[in-house]
Formats: C-alpha cells, sequence, structure tokens
C-alpha cells in the first residue's frame, strides 16, 4: 500500500510541476501564507491534517518553525493561554461529514445533475431558489437576483444561493462580481464537493469571459479534481 | 352729422330728451354688458385654464416613502412571539377573535393566526393570505396557511418608516375611490356636503341649510361650501377671506363641475383634504392620515375611524385627536350620530361605535416613530443615483434593510447604560453614535445618530470623525498573522517601554493604559489585554505603511501619515467607516460595501433601481480566522469580558475596545456571526469623559447584544487552519490530555512540533490513510 501512496504522490508532484502559473492558482487569495492551493477542503483531510504534516512538509513552501527559536529567547509568558478548559475540543470532530455521493454524470457536467447531489436546503430557501429559476427563465435577471439575495438573508452561508447568484451575475455579464461570489461559496462549501466542483466550474467561465484563460483553465482542473 | 342732429334736437320735447338719456344710460348699460360678459369669459376661461391643468396634469407631488425591511416568516426562523406581536401592531393589525380579514390577528398561545394584506415588492407582488405560524422558545416552529397547508415561506408588508420631504413638505398615500371603504365617502358627504351629488358646484339650499342649522343650534355645525368648493379652496386658492375670493371659488367649482365628473371630484377632495400637521410635514389625504392616526390602511377603517377623520376636516388641529382627545371624540361622536340620523348607518351600529376608544397609536410607539439617523443615511445614498427632485415628488417606494426591532433595543441599549452611568462626571454631556449591521450581508440595521435617538440633527454615526484609538489594532495583528512563518497566535512578544523617533522628527513613547509594562506575552495577548507597547512594537517590525496597506484593504479610505502613532489609533474614523472595517473582519476577510437600500420602486410600483449585494475577498480566511479567535478572546479574557455579564457565556462574540487620549473617545465594536455592531460616545467639544472604551461603549453593545440575541460566531477554522495542543503557559507543543494544555489555531505548518502524549499511549493514524487525505485534501 505505502508504495502506492509513494508512487501517487511522485505524480501528483509531476503534476503540479506541469501545472504552471501557480500563481494566478490562488484567486484573491492575498496571503503572505504558506498555502497549498485549496489545501484540505474537505472535512477528512482537515480532520486528519495534524497528522499529515509529515507528509505535507516537503510541499510546503515557508515552513520554518520560528516557535521555537522565539521560546528560547525570552522569558515564558507572564499570563497563561485562556481556556485550559479545552475550547475547540469538539468544534472540528463534530463538523458533519456530509460526503455527498459524487454525481455519476460525465464531464463537463450540467449543473442541474450536479447540483442535484448536494441538495442539503430547507423549504424556505429552496422555495425562493425556485422562484429566481423562474425569474431567470422569464429573462428578469434583477428579480432572480432579487430573490436570491432574500434567500442569502435567511441562508447566509448556503453556497448553493451564493453559486445561482454567481450565475445570475454571470449571466448580466459581471464576470468579476460572479468570480468573487462564488469564491464565497467555495469558503462555506467545506464536505461539499459537487457543489465545490460547481463553483470552480462557474469560476473558469467567470474567467474565460474576462479573458484570463489560464485562470479559467486552472479553474477547470479544480472543478475536475472535485469530481 | 353734428349740425344736422343739433337742429334736429332742437325740435325735440322734454319727454323725448329723457326718453334719450335714458337710452343713452341703457346703451351704456348694454355696453358694459358686453364689456362685462366678455371679461367675464376671458376670466372664465383664464380659471378653466387653471382648473383643466391642474385637474388632467399630474395633481401632486409625493414624497418618497422609506420603508423597513419586510420580516420574513419561515419554519426555523430566529424570531420570539414578543417581537413578531410588536411588530404587527405597528403594522396597525388588529387584535380579533379569529384572524379572518386582512390586518387582523388572533393570539392563542404560541400560535399566531394573521391575515396579511399583500405588498408589491421589488422581486414580485407578495400576497394577502391568512397564515398560522407557532413559535418555540424564541424561534418559529412552523408556517402554514390558516388552511393547515405548510408554507415555505412568506413576508409580511413592510413597515413605513419615513419619507423624503424638503422642508414644510405636503405629504399624502394617493387612494384610488375604489379603494375607500364606502362609508367614507358617505360620511364625508352626510357631514359636510348633503347635496353633492345634485348641485353644480355651488349650492345655495346648502348655504341656506347651514345658516338656519347653525343659528337654530347656536354651534357652527355645518358650513355652507360645498366639497368642490372646499377643494377649489385647498387647491388653487390662498387662505384669505375675501369677496373676489369667494368669487372665484364659486367660479371655478361651477367649472370643475362642468369638466368632471362627481367621482373624479371625490377622488380629488379625498386625496387633498388637509388633516393634520407632522413637524414641518402637512398630512394631506385620508390616505396618510390613516396611516398617521390608526397606522392602518384606509380600506380597514371602521366606522368610529372614518367618523373621527372626517370629523376632523372641519379643524385638524382644533379636533387633533392626540393634542384634544376629548374635543376630538366629542366630535367623533357627533358625526356618528347624524350619520345615524341621515341613515347611513343604523343606530346598532352608531351606539357600537360610540363605545369605541379612539384608538390612535400613541406617539414614540413602533408605529409612531422616526428614525432621522437612519433616513439620513439612505438620504444619502439615495442621492448618489437620483436628483432631489425625483425623491421629493415622484412617490418612489424605498426599500431598506432597516429592522425597526433591533433598532427598538438599540434604543433601550443605550437609554438603559446612560442610567447606569448616572452620577458620573458630567455624564449628561457625553454624546453617542451607533451602527448595526449585518456582516453577513453587509447590510445595515440599525443607526443612532445622537443620544436623543428623535434627534434629527448632527448625525455622529456618519459624520463624527474621531480618534479611534485601540479600534485600529486589529489591523496591526492581521497583518502579522498574514505571515504565519513569523507571526503565530503564541509567539512570544515584549511588552516593554522604547522610544522611536518618527518621520517628522518627534521621538514617540508610547505607554500602557496601566503605565505598566507586562513582559513577554503570548502575541494573541497583546490584542486581547489592548496592550500598546507590544502593540506598537508588532506594529513597528512590520511597518506603518503596510499596517495602513492593510486597513486600506479592510476598506479604511483614509489617507493617514505613515507615523508610529497611527498604530495605537492616533486617526480618526466615523462610526459608519469602523462598522465598514469591522465587517471585512467579521465576514471572513470578504469586503462588502455597506449598504441601507435594497431596491427602489415606481409609485406603481415598478422596479427603478437595486442596490446589489457585492463581496470582494480581501484577505486569506485563514489569517482572517487567526485575527477573529484573539478577539474572541478579548472577550474571554481580555478587555471586552464583562460582556458575559450580560451575554451567555455560550455565544461566541469577538470584539475590540478603543479609548482615545484622555478618554475623549469610548469606542467598542465587535460581532456575532449575524449582528456587528459598533458604538461611540464622547463629548462634541471633544472635551474628556468619564468612559473608557470598557466602561462606556462595551456597556452599550452588551446592553445590546443581550436583548438582540445574537448567533454564535461560527468558529469552523477554514481549509488551511490546524488546530494544535499547546502548553498553556509556554507556548509548546503538547498533547490532548496533558495538564494545561490548550487548542489553538494555527496557519497549517506552523504550528509547534506536537508534544509527548501524557495520560495514553500514542495512536497513530495508518500512515497510508494520512497520505490519501493528504494527497485529497492537496488535490481540491
Amino acid at each position: 500500500m505505502s508504495k502506492h501512496a509513494i508512487i501517487l504522490i511522485a505524480l501528483v508532484t509531476l503534476l503540479a510541476g506541469c501545472a504552471g502559473s501557480q500563481q494566478r492558482a490562488i484567486p484573491v487569495v492575498e496571503s503572505g501564507g504558506p498555502l497549498t492551493p485549496g489545501a484540505m477542503r474537505d472535512n477528512r483531510a482537515r480532520q486528519s491534517a495534524g497528522t499529515a504534516q509529515t507528509a505535507q512538509q516537503p510541499t510546503v513552501t515557508v515552513m520554518p518553525q520560528g516557535e521555537s527559536e522565539a521560546v528560547q529567547t525570552y522569558a515564558v509568558p507572564s499570563a497563561p493561554i485562556g481556556g485550559i478548559e479545552v475550547y475547540h475540543a469538539d468544534s472540528i470532530s463534530s463538523t458533519p461529514s456530509t460526503a455527498a455521493p459524487a454525481p455519476t454524470s460525465p464531464m463537463p457536467i450540467g449543473n442541474q445533475a450536479r447540483l442535484a447531489a448536494d441538495e442539503q436546503l430547507d423549504g424556505a430557501v429552496l422555495a425562493l431558489l425556485t422562484t429566481a429559476k423562474q425569474q431567470q427563465g422569464s429573462g428578469d435577471f434583477n428579480g432572480a437576483a432579487s430573490s436570491l439575495e432574500r434567500a442569502q438573508r435567511i441562508a447566509p452561508r448556503e453556497p448553493q444561493v451564493l453559486y445561482r447568484l454567481a450565475e445570475v451575475r454571470l449571466a448580466q455579464g459581471d464576470a468579476g462580481q460572479a468570480e468573487q461570489l462564488a469564491q464565497r461559496g467555495l469558503s462555506y462549501s467545506n464536505g461539499r464537493p459537487a457543489l465545490q466542483a460547481g463553483l470552480w466550474d462557474l469560476i473558469a467561465r467567470a474567467r474565460a469571459q474576462q479573458g484570463n484563460t489560464s485562470g479559467a483553465q486552472e479553474a477547470q482542473n479544480r472543478a475536475r479534481v472535485n469530481l | 352729422m353734428t349740425r344736422k342732429s343739433t337742429s334736429r334736437s332742437s325740435k325735440k320735447t322734454a319727454n323725448q330728451r329723457k326718453a334719450r338719456t335714458s337710452g343713452r344710460w341703457l346703451g351704456l348699460f348694454v355696453k358694459l354688458s358686453i364689456v362685462a360678459v366678455v371679461v367675464l369669459a376671458g376670466v372664465l376661461m383664464y380659471l378653466d385654464a387653471i382648473v383643466q391643468e391642474k385637474f388632467s396634469g399630474k395633481r401632486w407631488t409625493v414624497p418618497a416613502k422609506v420603508y423597513a425591511r419586510p420580516l420574513e416568516l419561515f419554519a426555523g426562523q430566529k424570531l420570539n412571539k414578543q417581537d413578531f406581536l410588536t411588530e404587527l401592531n405597528a403594522l396597525g393589525y388588529r387584535n380579533e377573535s379569529s384572524a379572518k380579514s386582512s390586518g387582523a390577528v388572533a393570539v392563542n398561545g404560541n400560535t399566531v393566526e394573521l391575515h396579511t394584506r399583500g405588498f408589491q415588492f421589488y422581486e414580485g407582488a407578495e400576497p394577502a393570505q391568512a397564515l398560522r405560524v407557532s413559535f418555540s422558545g424564541s424561534s418559529v416552529a412552523s408556517l402554514a396557511l390558516s388552511n393547515g397547508t405548510p408554507l415555505a415561506v412568506a413576508r409580511l408588508e413592510p413597515l413605513l418608516v419615513g419619507g423624503l420631504y424638503p422642508a414644510h413638505q405636503e405629504d399624502r398615500i394617493l387612494v384610488r375611490l375604489d379603494q375607500v371603504p364606502d362609508l367614507l365617502p358617505q360620511a364625508l358627504i352626510a357631514v359636510e356636503d348633503r347635496d353633492f351629488y345634485t348641485h353644480h358646484g355651488v349650492s345655495l339650499k346648502s348655504i341656506a341649510r347651514a345658516l338656519w342649522v347653525n343659528t337654530s343650534s347656536g354651534s357652527l355645525r355645518q358650513g355652507g361650501s360645498t366639497l368642490t368648493q372646499q377643494l377649489v379652496k385647498n387647491f388653487f386658492l390662498s387662505n384669505e377671506r375675501t369677496l373676489t375670493r369667494k368669487v372665484t371659488e364659486a367660479l371655478m367649482s361651477l367649472l370643475i363641475e362642468v369638466h368632471y365628473s362627481k367621482a373624479e371630484i371625490l377622488e380629488a377632495y379625498l386625496n387633498e383634504v388637509f388633516l393634520g400637521q407632522d413637524g414641518q410635514r402637512a398630512v394631506h389625504g385620508f390616505g396618510l392620515a390613516s396611516q398617521y392616526f390608526f397606522s392602518q390602511p384606509l380600506p380597514e377603517l371602521k366606522l368610529h375611524q372614518v367618523a373621527l377623520l372626517v370629523g376632523m376636516v372641519k379643524g385638524p388641529s382644533y379636533y387633533n385627536p392626540r393634542r384634544q382627545p376629548e374635543r376630538a371624540l366629542e366630535r367623533r361622536n357627533l358625526v356618528i350620530d347624524l350619520l345615524a340620523e341621515q341613515g347611513v348607518v343604523d343606530t346598532e351600529q352608531a351606539s357600537h361605535a360610540k363605545k369605541q376608544p379612539l384608538g390612535i397609536t400613541t406617539r414614540g410607539s413602533l408605529a409612531n416613530t422616526t428614525y432621522p439617523g437612519f433616513v439620513d443615511l439612505v438620504k444619502r445614498q439615495l442621492r448618489e443615483d437620483y436628483r432631489d427632485q425625483d425623491l421629493t415628488e415622484e412617490g418612489l417606494r424605498i426599500f431598506t434593510s432597516f429592522d425597526p426591532i433591533l433598532q427598538r433595543k438599540a434604543e433601550e441599549a443605550l437609554d438603559k447604560t446612560y442610567k447606569q452611568l448616572a452620577g458620573r462626571k458630567e455624564i449628561d454631556k457625553v454624546e453617542s453614535a451607533m451602527l448595526v449591521s449585518n456582516p453577513e450581508t453587509g447590510e445595515v440595521l440599525a443607526l443612532l445618530g445622537s443620544r436623543l435617538p428623535r434627534y434629527a440633527g448632527f448625525n455622529r454615526a456618519l459624520d463624527a470623525l474621531r480618534p479611534i484609538g485601540s479600534l485600529v489594532k486589529p489591523a496591526i495583528y492581521l497583518t502579522a498573522l498574514e505571515q504565519p512563518s513569523q507571526y503565530t497566535l503564541t509567539r512570544y512578544i515584549q511588552d516593554e517601554s522604547f522610544s522611536v523617533k518618527s518621520q517628522n522628527g518627534k521621538v514617540w513613547t508610547p505607554q500602557n493604559y496601566d503605565r505598566k509594562e507586562h513582559g513577554t506575552v503570548f502575541l494573541y495577548q497583546g490584542l486581547a489585554q489592548s496592550y500598546n507597547l507590544s502593540t506598537a512594537k508588532l506594529g513597528l517590525e512590520m511597518g506603518v505603511p503596510r499596517v495602513l496597506q492593510t486597513l486600506r484593504k479592510l476598506g479604511v479610505e483614509r489617507d493617514w501619515p505613515a507615523y508610529p502613532s497611527m498604530l495605537l489609533g492616533a486617526g480618526s474614523l466615523t462610526p459608519i467607516e469602523v462598522a465598514g472595517m469591522y465587517q471585512t473582519i467579521a465576514n471572513g476577510g470578504f469586503n462588502t460595501p455597506l449598504r441601507a437600500i435594497r431596491s427602489v420602486l415606481t409609485a406603481e410600483g415598478e422596479p427603478l433601481g437595486r442596490y446589489p449585494y457585492t463581496v470582494e475577498q480581501r484577505f486569506d480566511a485563514g489569517a482572517i480566522y487567526l485575527t477573529q479567535e484573539a478577539m474572541r478572546r478579548v472577550m474571554t479574557e481580555g478587555t471586552g469580558r464583562s460582556v458575559y455579564n450580560r451575554v451567555p457565556s455560550s455565544v461566541v462574540l469577538a470584539g475590540k475596545t478603543g479609548t482615545s487620549n484622555d478618554s475623549r473617545d469610548s469606542w467598542f465594536a465587535g460581532f456575532g456571526q449575524d449582528l456587528l455592531a459598533v458604538v461611540w460616545m464622547g463629548r462634541d467639544d471633544n472635551g474628556q469623559t468619564p468612559l473608557t472604551g470598557a466602561s462606556g461603549a462595551l456597556q452599550v453593545w452588551a446592553n445590546f447584544m443581550q436583548t438582540a440575541a445574537p448567533s454564535s460566531l461560527n468558529m469552523t477554522p477554514p481549509g488551511n487552519v490546524v488546530m494544535a495542543w499547546v502548553d498553556a503557559y509556554s507556548g509548546l507543543g503538547s498533547a490532548k490530555g496533558c495538564p494545561g494544555a490548550v487548542q489553538m489555531p494555527y496557519i497549517g505548518g506552523s504550528e509547534p512540533l506536537a508534544g509527548e502524549s501524557c495520560d495514553k499511549p500514542a495512536y497513530e493514524i495508518a500512515p497510508v490513510e494520512s497520505v490519501k487525505s493528504w494527497i485529497r485534501s492537496w488535490l481540491n
């Protein structure tokens, strides 16, 4: 098994090298941090991230263990870190790992099929998405966007609402905002790979519309990988 | 000729002379009459032109109406029953045993049945429907139609919270004759102009009867003017009492009757008539009067209410039901009697109506309150897109995000805090401002521009530009945490005195608020305890320009000089700018410009404009998460911890106190998941206050959050953040179960090396599984 793993690592590293344009891979994230693009987006990965560190070290570019130096230079802080009673203990393990089943439709996929696998919506939001769909269908994009914002106020962290909103903006020709909305959606779609793929696909289209061909390609790749 | 006639005239008799003289007078009379007719015809044509122009064109200019957010209803919604009923009351819903007609509500334990009125929104029409809402705890358990069919979502009509009037403006809500209750025109005609349908604009009969009634009853019960004449007077003429005016009035009345039907005249009258004065705003027409006095739409008015309004026509200030309730009640009952006399209503209806109270909404209730601070913000945002004239004349409908319930809670929190602070030195001179928004949508929900919520002057929430003190600090820590290879929440930093020479040549020696040094502290503690020395030092390590760059990315659009003193908040911002800056932190690093307006409809309900939600990612989610964590610890172990005296400790909040030099400004800015609030307290003359950020602004904030009940800040770490066990005393890597171990978040890879397990053998996750998951995560 571990042999397979090593081969896999090698393959992936090779692929990463070929992908090129890593700069553009990080959309608007302005971070000095050692981010692997899109790393650890799903819960299982994050849960095991601590233990996966050793494996991760070689690919993470900047990761000095600066901590220990600092510790040695000065006296120990006068006050301990608050909350010794363990604050975050459950916050991770209790995160629902709702791994939606991967849809079976071929690539590139129609949004409907893909998102059908990701229905986690309650009644109010679903009703408003339906209304928005009808409005969009009759060419009333402003009305659709307005209904979707209504849904967003009800469920601000529902990525599917942001997905639809991005879709409407894209249809209205505001590709820049469509991409941003999709990014916001991604930040809420941990554990929903089907939706992530949809969002990346939308980002790819938004980038293509803005003339960012390589960025679009990169996003398209991610849309595939997510499935 | 002359000679001839002279010679002939000499032969005339005296009689003939006499006749000739009278004939001359007659001729003069005829000539004069012709002139008079011509002049009269001219006058009539002139008046006719005036009448027709006014009547055929747009008869009234209507100020834009500003609406609060409509209350949404759906299962699972966070809404307690009491707040819901408060809103219904403000909307003028009547308590009845069963909600049969629109605008009625029936409460039965935790179930509320209501009949909504329906409303035209930007997204489309919301139907009027009978709903059943069940509450459980402080949320909606279920929503259904009254026949039991479950309903996904519904919304109430929005509360009208203001209008955009120029000074001394007439305000009105236009109504069509077919929208008004039948009783209204009947009552109006019965009281003001019994022969309305038979006269031709002027009624001699009416004048005679008025004379008779008034002299015989000894009181001024009836006026002689027809409704048409009253309309003409209001429409075209000044208030002077001259004969010319009276004649003009009569002529114009006749002309109007020639051109227009009785129905048209009546409808114009219903919309034109003056019914009250509200400050600088003149209340015209029954449509607005109904809202102004009863908070109800005109079609819902009952006999006693219609009678009150009709009775007021005669003297809106004399019979003002708010100022002169007894006089108004007497007049109302007189009108009801008159209606019974004339057979418009039967005696039973009349006696029932007479037993009703006036039913006027009280001033200061949710229904009858002004929100000058918020409306000012709306006006400013609208002025960027609309001409003033469009706003004051076109009857636009402005849909905002204003939440009257939260506004009320903010006002109460401020009031309560001043009471708690009573006795502090010169506390009465301390002003306040507050802004509440939803960080997830960027919508402004409530706004206080003064400690006096009804004060319409200086709007401090938008215009008080004051040094922000320690509110600037999160920007420094965020700048640091964006470099995880060098800075983590548990890195050691030194809190000790230092001096630095600024670019402007001055030597800058910051001090802590308690004038002490705190030695080595964990990085997050610098923020949580608001230590100036360690924070300033950290900022200098980063470089002031870099911190200013972070502030710009957070949404602060000020050109501050890169002086070290900026690191401790020497720069000034308005409360709304602070809200914008903190919004970006609260919203995961995504900037959303604050908005107060959602959409604009024309007077006819056609979509006109929309203010869409926009978002832009400005920061890495991980760096923001760590900054939020430090700000969370401000509340649990730092300068903001007194908040949990009021708010349950289970509610996760994050925030920052701010105090400017010599306590001239007391600030607090903080947020839960769905509410962000910024509070400023200080003096208009910039004098010293007896308050710090924690003892002043934070108390308002805490009082507000106690009743507003925000959702816990969602602290699910983003993908690039890992949780690690560290020793609370040293910050070194530790393990679960070890004494003194705490879990802290780090950007993946910057966490300390894990320590040895303390109480159980280290169990290992199969390496293959971990590699697999690493690949999966990497591929995502």
